[in-house]
C-alpha cells in the first residue's frame, strides 16, 4: 500500500487521530504552563520549604521518562485505589513532565530579569504578589517565546505515547498501529503520521519565531 | 531650605556584617526633614550598603532604624507600605524593561496608592515633563539614553510622593555628559525641600546642596560636617587622603 492508498482508505480516521493529537498536546502544553507558572512562584518565594518541594518537584518529574510515569500511572494507581481512564493518565503524565520543564525556562527568564528591576519593585512599595505578576512573570513569559516554542514541539511529540495505551481515537502514533492491523500498510502508515508531526511542528516553530520577534524585550 | 529639627531618620548602633566582613560598624546618623545629607568614601566603605539600610533592602545585625520615631517594618504589608513612602534611585537605573516610560511612572501610583489611571498618567506627564523627558514617554527603557533613564527612575519615585529619597550613586554609570542633567534634577529637589540621603562622588553637588558630608571609611563614620568644613578642612587623615585622591594629587 502507497501513501495516497493509506491515506484514501484511512483519511477520515487520520483527521480525527490528528485532531487527537493536536487537542492533546494544546490541553498538555497549557496545563503544564499553569503548573508551571505555579511551581515556579514556588521556587522563588521568601518561603523556604515552597521552594526547596518546587525544586525537588522538579528534579523529580525531569528525570523520569515520560513512558516509565505513564506505566506507574496506568498500573501502580489503581493499587491505591486510583483508577484513571487512559486518555486521562496520559495527559496528566504529560503534564508533570512539560510543567517541570516549562518552570526551568521560567527560572532561566526570570534569572534574567536581574535584581535590579527587583529591589525597584520593592522600592516603590509592591508586594511580593505584585512583583511576581506585574514585573517578574510578564518578562519571564516574554524571554522564554523561543524556549516554549521548543517545549511546545516536545509536547506534540510526546503525545506519541499514547500508542502504548488503547485510545479511541488513536493519536498519530497508535494511529501506524491501528492502520497496520486493519492492513499491509507497512511504512506508509509512519510516513503519514510523520508528516502530520513534521508539518505541526514546522508551523510551531514558524509561529513561536514570530511572537518572539514582537514580544522580545529590548535590553 | 532650613532644616526644621525634627529626625525623620534615625540610625542607632547600626551593625552589619556580610560573613566576616563588618561592613556597618555602630552607624549613628541623623537625618533632619528637608535635609540634603551626602554620604562620600572610598569603595567598600559600606555607603550604599548604609543607604539601602533605611528602606531595608539590607538587613542590619543589631542597632535600630527609626522613620518618623517608629522603627522599620520588618516585613510583609508594612514594610512594603514603608518602602512607599521612600524613593530610591539606583546606580543603574532599573526601570521595568517591558513597560513604556510612562508606565514604568504610573505603576506604583496604581498598584499601590489606588490612583486612577487617568489621574496617574495626568501626574507622571507632569512629572516626565518636569525631569525633560515627556516626549519619551511612549518609548521603553532600552530606546532611552542612560541619562534619560535616570530622570525617569527619579520620576517614578516621585509619583509615590515620598516622604525621604535615597540615592545610591546615581551618576555613577553615566556617561560624563549625562552626569549634569541628572544633577540638575536633583538639585531642584533639594531646593524644593526635599529630604535626600545621596551616595555619590560628584563633589560638586555635595559642595552646592548638601547640607551635610558624611565621610565613610572601612565601615564606620569617620567624620562629619558642612560640605565647607569637610572639604577646606577634613579633620581626619582618611579623609585628607580621601579628598586628595580624588582631587588627583
Amino acid at each position: 500500500m502507497g501513501v495516497g492508498d493509506v491515506i484514501a482508505e484511512f483519511g477520515g480516521v487520520y483527521v480525527s487521530s490528528l485532531l487527537s493529537t493536536w487537542l492533546m498536546t494544546i490541553i498538555c502544553f497549557l496545563g503544564g504552563l499553569a503548573l508551571g507558572v505555579l511551581v515556579t512562584v514556588m521556587r522563588v518565594s521568601p518561603i523556604k520549604p515552597l521552594r526547596v518541594v518546587g525544586d525537588f518537584y522538579v528534579q523529580l518529574f525531569r528525570n523520569i521518562p515520560t513512558i516509565s510515569l505513564l506505566v506507574i500511572f496506568v498500573y501502580a494507581l489503581p493499587y491505591l485505589g486510583l483508577l484513571l481512564d487512559y486518555r486521562t493518565c496520559l495527559i496528566a503524565c504529560i503534564i508533570l513532565v512539560v510543567s517541570s520543564f516549562a518552570s526551568e525556562n521560567f527560572m532561566s527568564g526570570i534569572n534574567a530579569i536581574g535584581v535590579g528591576q527587583i529591589e525597584a519593585a520593592r522600592s516603590v512599595g509592591l508586594s511580593f504578589v505584585q512583583i511576581v505578576r506585574l514585573i517578574v512573570i510578564p518578562q519571564a513569559l516574554r524571554t522564554t517565546v523561543l524556549p516554549m516554542t521548543n517545549l511546545l514541539i516536545a509536547t506534540l511529540l510526546t503525545t506519541a505515547i499514547g500508542s502504548q495505551v488503547p485510545l479511541t481515537p488513536p493519536e498519530l502514533t497508535g494511529m501506524v498501529n491501528y492502520v497496520n492491523s486493519r492492513s499491509v500498510a507497512g511504512i506508509s502508515a509512519f510516513v503519514v503520521s510523520a508528516i502530520c508531526y513534521a508539518g505541526t511542528a514546522l508551523v510551531i516553530g514558524y509561529l513561536g519565531n514570530k511572537l518572539d520577534k514582537r514580544v522580545r524585550i529590548v535590553r | 531650605m532650613a532644616a526644621d529639627n525634627t529626625a525623620i531618620i534615625q540610625m542607632h548602633h547600626v551593625d552589619k556584617h556580610y560573613g566576616e566582613l563588618h561592613v556597618l560598624q555602630d552607624i549613628n546618623l541623623d537625618v533632619q526633614k528637608g535635609e540634603v545629607v551626602v554620604l562620600i568614601g572610598p569603595s567598600g566603605s559600606g555607603k550604599s550598603t548604609l543607604c539601602r539600610t533605611i528602606n531595608r533592602l539590607e538587613t542590619i545585625d543589631s542597632g535600630e532604624i527609626l522613620f518618623e520615631g517608629k522603627p522599620l517594618p520588618e516585613e510583609g504589608k508594612e514594610l512594603a507600605a514603608y518602602r512607599a513612602e521612600i524613593g530610591m534611585v539606583f546606580q543603574s537605573f532599573n526601570l521595568f524593561a517591558h513597560k513604556s516610560i510612562l508606565d514604568n511612572v504610573t505603576l506604583g501610583p496604581r498598584e499601590v496608592l489606588g490612583t486612577p489611571k487617568a489621574e496617574a498618567e495626568m501626574e507622571a506627564m507632569e512629572l516626565l515633563a518636569r525631569v525633560g523627558v515627556a516626549e519619551q514617554a511612549h518609548k521603553v527603557p532600552a530606546q532611552l539614553s542612560g541619562g534619560q533613564q535616570q530622570r525617569v527612575a527619579i520620576a517614578r519615585s516621585l509619583a509615590m510622593h515620598p516622604k525621604a529619597m535615597l540615592f545610591d550613586e546615581p551618576t555613577s554609570a553615566l556617561d560624563p555628559e549625562m552626569i549634569n542633567e541628572v544633577l540638575e534634577v536633583m538639585v531642584e529637589l533639594a531646593q524644593e525641600g526635599m529630604t535626600m540621603v545621596v551616595v555619590t562622588h560628584e563633589m560638586s553637588f555635595a559642595r552646592r546642596v548638601s547640607n551635610r558630608v558624611v565621610f565613610m571609611a572601612d565601615g564606620q563614620i569617620m567624620e562629619e560636617g558642612t560640605p565647607d568644613e569637610f572639604f577646606d578642612h577634613p579633620k581626619t587623615e582618611r579623609a585628607k587622603d580621601f579628598l586628595d585622591s580624588i582631587r588627583g594629587h
